[in-house]
């Protein structure tokens, strides 16, 4: 048989098993349904987040001590003002007080009382209006300023209606903005990076397996190491694939739901290089973004003889998928800079960076280049895992010492024997 | 083209460290044949067997299989059984198997339908549907056995694979052994059990301290050693000692000597003669067990590499 044909046939049949193994087990239902959880309990932790920042929005006001027309013209004003705030941004409530005598001690007295938390308080004549504030209040303190004078300036007027009267006209872009290339690009990284935070992690501990179950020898005698190391990063694929598809299959069944609003937005934010295309693209870097992340965690993995050794990886691993988020982040809300460029290129950023590259920019060949980077990167870390794992583990280095422990007078820990007698 | 040789190697050496662990071992096995590699624990075998199957890489020597030079390239044409066995314990049977013959070329469908049919002939046809897990050991060890040649292999090597396996089981893989070369196949295992290699091999080489210390037949093992004469007196007296060989030593019911070059006949003429008679004579062949401790008990006693 050709050689060539047979190392495909032989990763495809180590893919198969560790797809099989991994899908037909009762495990991979919780797995599957893992994002539920994360959706309930995060659910769970904003609705109490909300109640507690409902509870403190609720204790929180702003206070005029001024009197009853003052009053009445602040809140006219207040009542046009707020409506242009989200209800998440609106300043705190507006209370009017009479003011007292000393009013100035009234409204040092509204920071002590139990009853409410003042935020800002204003007193005295609202042309120049004292105001007081708490250490995190400084917009409602501008906000009960800018009351002051819109008061003032409604009593100017006269008390006339609106001067103004906007017709408001929606329109659709039918070019994406700017910013909307940016907001493209950071959701790519940030979609690209939660998936493969979730999903290429698996691959570090896939040889724990064969290693506990002595079946690498088997592996080892018919397979050459990188057909392995392949055909199992193949198989993790393959289950990544089907949590993807099965999700991406359900989100896109909600989204016809979304209304026209939500439709709009999604055209506000546009990749450059096009809806399709960009499909296209984000799972092909979705998938280089696995196959090298998960290369690097499987020979790296493999490397390690028990599962305390492979938990101990897990926190180095979501550093470095972290640095290489952080990095095309930066990217992406930088296209073109030399930040950019060392994002795209570095191998396990590169992935995420090109995702941004095609949110920012529309040209096509410059991600053929960088699939084409890739996958030589990916070959690159499995040759190069595959090898570690030969000498390290099966023993098939030469008696030569390893290249850093040359350097070095720390005693180099004796890699496992498998089986020499 | 066949070749006369399944296997040819010369000068293999592998060092661990500063430990030369095979130490210029040659092996060369005829096709066809069913050939033993003995010697004694940590003696080589298996790192011997590992670099042949290209599993390490030999630090010296070079080596070929069935006619490649890569054993890769003859990978499909080879089936092994290795001294750790090792399954995947969620599998079951007839699946570990197929998939152990989907590794060497063999089409799943093709392979299922074999382990059944292998399952069946070994006798374990109730247990193709059992998860590995549930096997007792020396039925998981069938199995992968099975799965070693599921693919008809036309080398099959096979590292120590009585060891672990109860007296039934161990006659099963002798039969399976000798169908595995009746059917066409080259047959190398490594054991440190000497009767298993007196019953089956055709030819065998001895390791002791990484180096070849013999290869030969077992006939050939057995006539390193010379047969001892075992005689049993009718009467004792003073001068019997004085009428047998220097190096005749008593032993429970008689006396001991090596059988002198010249034969035995002389000696019995001289204690008849002298009055002690006969009472009981047998002449001892060595085994290969004998030849086994006294080669490897030389090596022991050369200076560490």
């Amino acid at each position: 048989m050709n050689n060539n044909r047979r190392l495909i046939r032989q990763t495809l049949t180590i893919a198969r098993r560790d797809f099989m193994a991994t899908v037909f087990t009762p495990l991979f239902l919780l797995f599957l349904l893992s994002p539920l959880l994360m959706v309930g309990f995060a659910l769970v932790g904003a609705l109490g987040g909300s109640t507690i920042a409902r509870g403190t929005a609720d204790k929180d006001r702003i206070i005029a001590f001024v009197s009853s027309d003052d009053g009445a013209a602040m809140l006219a004003a207040d009542k046009r003002l707020r409506r242009i705030f989200r209800r998440a941004e609106a300043p705190p409530a507006l209370f009017i007080e009479p003011a007292v005598e000393d009013v100035e001690a009234q409204a040092r007295a509204a920071f002590v009382t139990k009853q409410y938390d003042a935020a800002a308080v204003l007193y005295g004549p609202l042309d120049h209006p004292q105001i007081f504030y708490g250490s995190q209040s400084g917009r409602a303190s501008s906000y009960l300023a800018q009351l002051a004078e819109q008061a003032l300036r409604d009593r100017a007027s006269g008390g006339k209606a609106a001067l103004s009267v906007a017709t408001k006209i929606p329109i659709t872009r039918t070019v994406p903005s700017k910013s909307g290339h940016n907001q493209s690009a950071f959701l790519a990284v940030t979609g690209i990076f939660f998936l493969t935070l979730f999903l290429s992690g698996q691959a570090v501990g896939t040889m724990a397996e064969e290693r506990s179950n002595k079946v690498i020898e088997i592996l080892a005698a018919a397979v050459p190491l990188e057909s392995v190391f392949l055909g199992k990063l193949l198989g993790m694929f393959g289950v990544a694939v089907l949590f993807v598809t099965f999700w991406g299959v359900l989100i896109m069944q909600a989204g016809s739901f979304v209304p026209g609003g939500g439709a709009r937005l999604i055209a506000e934010i546009g990749p450059a290089v096009g809806f399709p295309t960009f499909v296209v693209l984000f799972f092909a870097y979705f998938t280089m973004a696995y196959m090298l992340l998960g290369a690097v965690f499987l020979s790296v993995g493999a490397q390690a003889s028990t599962m305390r050794e492979i938990q101990m990886l897990s926190l180095p691993i979501t550093i470095v998928q972290m640095a290489m988020f952080g990095l095309a982040s930066s990217a992406a809300s930088q296209p073109g800079t030399a930040l950019a460029t060392f994002a795209e290129v570095f191998p396990l950023s590169s992935p995420f960076a090109m995702a941004a590259h095609a949110a920012n920019q529309p040209e096509i060949w410059p991600h053929l280049l960088a699939l084409l980077w890739q996958l030589l990167w990916v070959a690159i870390t499995i040759v190069i895992g595959a090898s570690a794992f030969r000498r390290g583990v099966l023993k098939s280095g030469s008696g030569r010492k390893p290249f850093f422990a040359r350097f070095s007078r720390v005693a180099v820990r004796d890699p496992i024997d498998i089986g020499v007698s | 083209m066949a070749s006369d040789w399944a296997i040819k190697a010369t000068g293999l050496v592998k060092r661990f460290g500063d430990r030369r662990v095979v130490d210029g071992v040659d092996i060369a096995v005829p096709t066809g044949a069913i050939y033993g590699v003995l010697g004694p624990n940590g003696a080589g075998k298996t790192t011997t067997l590992r670099m042949l199957l290209g599993i390490i890489e030999p630090d010296e020597g070079s080596r070929t299989l069935l006619g490649h030079a890569n054993p890769r390239e003859a990978s499909d044409q080879i089936g092994y059984l290795p001294e750790e066995r090792g399954l995947y314990p969620a599998m079951n049977a007839r699946e570990a198997i197929a998939f152990m013959g989907a590794l060497r070329g063999l089409n799943w469908k093709e392979g299922r339908k074999r382990a059944d049919e292998l399952m069946e002939a070994a006798g374990l046809g109730h247990a193709v549907d059992e998860k590995i897990r549930k096997l007792s050991k020396g039925m998981a060890q069938l199995v992968q056995l099975l799965g070693s040649v599921v693919h008809k292999p036309d080398l099959l090597v096979l590292d120590e694979p009585f060891s672990g396996l109860d007296p039934v089981n161990q006659e099963r893989l002798e039969k399976l052994i000798l169908a595995e070369r009746d059917r066409g196949a080259t047959i190398l295992f490594s054991t440190h059990i000497m009767s298993h290699a007196e019953r089956l091999c055709d030819r065998l080489a001895i390791i002791a301290g990484g180096k070849r210390r013999f290869e030969g037949t077992v006939a050939e093992a057995r006539g390193t050693l010379p047969q001892r004469v075992h005689y049993v007196p009718h009467h004792e007296g003073d001068g019997l000692k004085a009428l047998l060989p220097p190096d005749a030593i008593r032993e429970q019911d008689g006396w001991g000597f090596v059988m002198p070059e010249t034969g035995v006949e002389a000696i019995l003429v001289r204690v008849i003669e002298k009055g002690h008679g006969i009472c009981g004579l047998s002449i001892e062949r060595p085994g290969l067990h004998d030849a086994f401790v006294k080669i490897v008990g030389r090596a022991a006693l050369e200076p560490a590499q």
